[in-house]
């Protein structure tokens, strides 16, 4: 049985606009985030509507950070390491655990998140209009 | 379809959907992209919107998101409803899909609708949840990724469908 004798025209179709759609919102965010020197990063995390930590990651080459946000299911412990961030310890409630599997994020673009905990981790460029130098 | 025939042959399907939606936790295909997985189940969702008519089917889908979040123990928590916004907005499409565009669509095309369908709604559901459009940095890795798996699950129901009793259908 050859696979092109069950799939139809209009399967091809859905496909190849798949991929397009794919590509178009891949290619996107690149006019937004306009990835150029990730030396000065920004850790932003966000539980339900509020950002409950702001820190800038690139001052702590030497040491690992460690800390703690607690949503409404559990714990959840945050390392910061070398311009990296990953979720150490998902809450033991937490079923699928995927903001665990997320693994390192380094870069602008990518999102650790938990669903179950509200919990958002991102990653931002420190450009904004009010820094230490503007003032 | 005899009313004690149909009854058996719902219970059967939920059964294998639960089996299959609980199995497929063991592929961690969340590692490659966040929220991804195989979709086993919708291989159930496609049976039943082939053998049985609209409630019977949609009556499959409800059974088989409940049962299963009662044996995970999350049932009434968010995980709950990521799934069951995915498993009902792909079940619609697929449904609408077969009995609108049967002879264009085959059932790999209506599958990767389903798997599609099922990643959008899970995404958008989530995005609500935490308020962070962030989420939606994913999206165009699942839609990919649905391809393969859509397509997997479209030929298991195109075999399992050649290989069954004709006395199931109709």
């Amino acid at each position: 049985m050859k696979l092109n004798e069950i799939v139809t025209f209009y399967d091809k179709l859905l496909i190849i606009f798949l991929i397009l759609v794919s590509v178009f919102l891949l290619v996107l965010p690149f006019h937004f985030f306009h990835s150029g020197r990730n030396s000065d990063l920004i850790l932003k995390v966000q539980l339900g509507d509020q950002i409950v930590k702001t820190m800038s990651i690139n001052e702590n080459y030497d040491k690992d950070i460690v800390f703690s946000v607690t949503g409404p299911i559990g714990t959840h412990f945050i390392e910061v390491s070398q311009g990296r961030v990953r979720v150490k310890e998902a809450p033991e409630d937490d079923p699928l655990k995927i903001c665990e599997k997320t693994g390192w994020i380094s870069q602008v673009g990518p999102i650790i998140i938990c669903v179950p905990n509200n919990l958002s981790i991102w990653l931002e460029k420190s450009d904004s209009k009010l820094d230490g130098m503007s003032w | 379809m005899s009313k004690t025939k149909q009854t058996v042959t719902i219970a059967l399907l939920i059964s294998l959907g639960l089996v299959l939606h609980l199995v497929e936790n063991f592929f961690p295909l969340s590692a490659i992209v966040p929220g991804a997985k195989l979709g086993l189940a919708n291989i159930v969702s496609m049976l039943a919107i082939v053998l049985l008519n609209f409630p019977a089917a949609f009556q499959i889908i409800i059974f088989r998101v409940i049962l299963a979040s009662l044996i995970a123990g999350t049932f009434m928590t968010i995980n709950f409803y990521l799934s069951l916004s995915g498993a009902l907005l792909s079940f619609f499409l697929m449904y609408l899909t077969y009995r609108l565009g049967r002879n264009k669509f085959s059932l790999i095309g209506i599958s990767i609708i389903g798997a599609a369908a099922h990643n959008t709604a899970q995404i958008i559901t989530a995005a609500f949840i935490i308020s962070n459009s962030g989420i939606f940095y994913y999206l165009p890795f699942l839609l990919l990724l649905s391809l393969p798996t859509g397509l997997g699950v479209g030929l298991v129901s195109y075999f399992t469908l050649k290989h069954l009793p004709s006395s199931f259908r109709g």
